[in-house]
């Protein structure tokens, strides 16, 4: 029950993108056709989950009992970037078609703040391993979530009579905000 | 060659032609992240000032020595070793504000805007214009956090900089220091600005842009980073 | 191979200097850190606890909490931090307890994360000040639309409902465990 609660909680309540500005940049860059936004959404679930398995890990059994916990920053941001290469290796190696659905995004990925975020989110909130997975999961499919309504809104308005000042990126902010304020409607349901 | 600009348009730039925010749209979770007040922008900024000098004047300092392939690591672990010092001199000197900004401080480290510096300028330019560019984005990105902030405090909770402005009777729009207002007064200011570039281009006759090839080309579409 | 030892040469050194230079700034910043912390729980324990002069931390118990001493030594009660969900995330509160954890000298709300303008009035006196010499016996109940009529009996906040109950919870919620530890014999 409370890792369900955990994975709502990072999905819908403190989605990630609309309530914790993480991601940000994938979010508005890779948002504006749903072909390339549920890609990515999914690559990054991906890779969440990985990071969340790994940091854990390094966290509790290297910087942890070494207490060298300032190391924390430079130790994840390390990993994380080294794991994305990681992965786009394995993927390539395992399967072409998967790579040419996720291959040009994980590059991106080393630079989602999200990624960071989780891990730093994690260690603070203290979760124990499987909770750890669960958040990861959870805040993958909030990301998903966020980067698929947003393409589907996008595409409905490449038909719409923008102001030509606010094509682009304003338009989009503008939209992010009310998407923020509907998934507003989320708090209080469930608390983590 | 790239005639080479002076220190001082080298500067000037970072402030409007290539604001990180307002033109370049780099790290924007910041941005939204922590304008809730005026204080806390200027806090940030700061904060990602000083990482972003000290990494420019550090990379450019070993920018022949870093082998290509090794450069983005060994850039992200100098930016991650110079965010530590931050968080760790902001924990122990102002604990009000780091508890404030709380996980938006280590998240400088992922800020596309430092990474991207290193990148575009720093490897490929001296240390003395490294730290001259990266003060001019960092005052460029000081301007678009404070105004920000500024805009989001006195509208969503009738105070600048602590100071109350507005009176009483003006009803605090909370939307405005609720994530949603983050997305909204960007989104707004954005537009507004597109709309002054866009005028004045109308304005400026084709042959005084030729003459000024530096001058910014509006660029709506959103670049990844 | 030639480029691969120099890419691990330089790699190495930038990792050897960057950890060498943190270790030595967090051997500084550190003891600042805990002091930093340890100020910030004094002086919610002294909100709580009006007429404390010194505290201790109880260590037989298995949660925080600290014992509170007015002038001349005397015991006068409890402060105990205690944690539990709010609206958005989770709410750390400090409870001010008489001796015999029956009534509630104070609270203090240490962290929250609460929607600002609306949430955040748990901190403001209206709704904090309602549980100075509040009865918790035998726990807090709130009320919602009326103003409390009964001892022990907090008045929510409107546009806030699950914040203010939020409160009540933790509070209840700290105070039952630490009975349930005094009671075993803790604390003495």
């Amino acid at each position: 029950m409370e890792l369900i609660l955990i994975f709502l909680s990072a999905a819908l309540v403190n989605n990630f993108v609309l309530a914790y500005f993480l991601g940000i940049c994938p979010f508005v860059g890779v948002s504006n056709k749903l072909s390339s936004a549920v890609p990515m959404g999914l690559a990054t679930t991906f890779v969440m989950v990985i990071t969340a398995i790994v940091t854990w890990l390094i966290y509790h059994l290297i910087l942890v009992p070494y207490e060298v916990e300032y190391l924390q920053y430079v130790s994840f941001i390390l990993v994380i970037a080294s794991l994305v290469q990681f992965v786009e290796m394995f993927v390539r190696k395992v399967s072409q078609p998967l790579y040419r659905a996720l291959g040009i995004f994980l590059p991106l990925i080393t630079t989602n703040c999200s990624i960071l975020g989780l891990a730093l989110f994690m260690v603070l909130k203290e979760y124990s391993f499987v909770e750890g997975i669960f958040y990861g999961v959870g805040a993958g499919a909030g990301f998903t979530l966020a980067i698929t309504a947003m393409a589907g809104i996008r595409e409905e308005l490449e038909l719409a009579d923008v102001p030509k000042s606010f094509r682009g990126a304003p338009i989009t902010m503008v939209v992010a905000g009310l998407l923020a304020l509907a998934f507003m409607g989320f708090a209080g349901m469930i608390t983590v | 060659m790239k005639k080479q600009l002076t220190l001082f348009n080298e500067y000037k730039k970072g402030i409007w032609d290539q604001n990180p925010v307002f033109k370049m749209l780099l790290g924007l979770c910041p941005v939204l992240a922590v304008t809730v007040s005026a204080m806390n922008g200027i806090a940030m900024a700061l904060a990602t000032t000083f990482v972003l000098t000290f990494s420019s004047f550090i990379i450019s300092l070993i920018r022949k020595l870093v082998p290509t392939q090794v450069r983005i690591a060994s850039y992200i672990l100098i930016i991650a070793t110079f965010v530590t010092v931050v968080d760790l001199v902001m924990r122990a000197q102002f604990p009000a504000l780091s508890k404030e900004l709380g996980p938006y401080i280590p998240l400088i480290v992922v800020n596309c805007l430092i990474l991207g510096r290193q990148e575009a300028f720093s490897s490929k330019n001296n240390p003395l214009r490294s730290v001259v560019d990266a003060l001019g984005m960092g005052t460029g990105f000081l301007i678009a956090l404070a105004s920000l902030g500024g805009i989001r405090e006195i509208l969503g909770s009738r105070t600048l900089l602590g100071l109350q402005v507005l009176p009483d009777m003006f009803e605090p729009w909370l939307v405005m220091i609720l994530p949603a207002g983050a997305f909204l007064t960007l989104g707004v200011m954005l537009g507004f600005l597109n709309y002054l570039t866009l005028r004045n281009k109308r304005k400026t006759d084709e042959a005084q842009l030729a003459h000024h090839p530096e001058l910014p080309i509006i660029d709506t579409s959103i670049r990844q980073g | 191979m030639k480029n691969i030892i120099r890419m691990l040469i330089t790699l190495s050194f930038v990792g050897v200097v960057s950890g060498g230079g943190l270790a030595l700034l967090s051997s500084w910043a550190d003891p600042l850190i805990a002091a930093n912390k340890k100020a910030d729980t004094e002086r919610a324990i002294f909100l709580v606890q009006t007429e404390a002069d010194d505290y201790e931390l109880v260590t037989d118990v298995p949660f925080e909490l600290y014992r509170v001493f007015d002038e001349t030594k005397n015991p006068v009660g409890y402060a105990l931090p205690w944690e539990g969900n709010g609206f958005q995330g989770a709410i750390r509160i400090m409870v001010g307890l008489s001796q015999d954890l029956n009534t509630i000298k104070s609270i203090e709300i240490i962290d929250q994360t609460e929607t600002p303008g609306l949430g955040t009035k748990i901190l403001e006196d209206p709704f904090r000040g309602q549980f100075e010499g509040l009865n918790a016996d035998p726990h807090v109940k709130w009320v919602k639309g009326a103003p409390a009529t009964a001892d022990n009996e907090v008045e929510t906040i409107t546009g806030a409902t699950i914040s203010a109950v939020a409160i009540v919870n933790i509070v209840n919620d700290g105070i039952e465990t630490l009975r349930a530890a005094i009671a075993e014999g803790a604390g003495q």
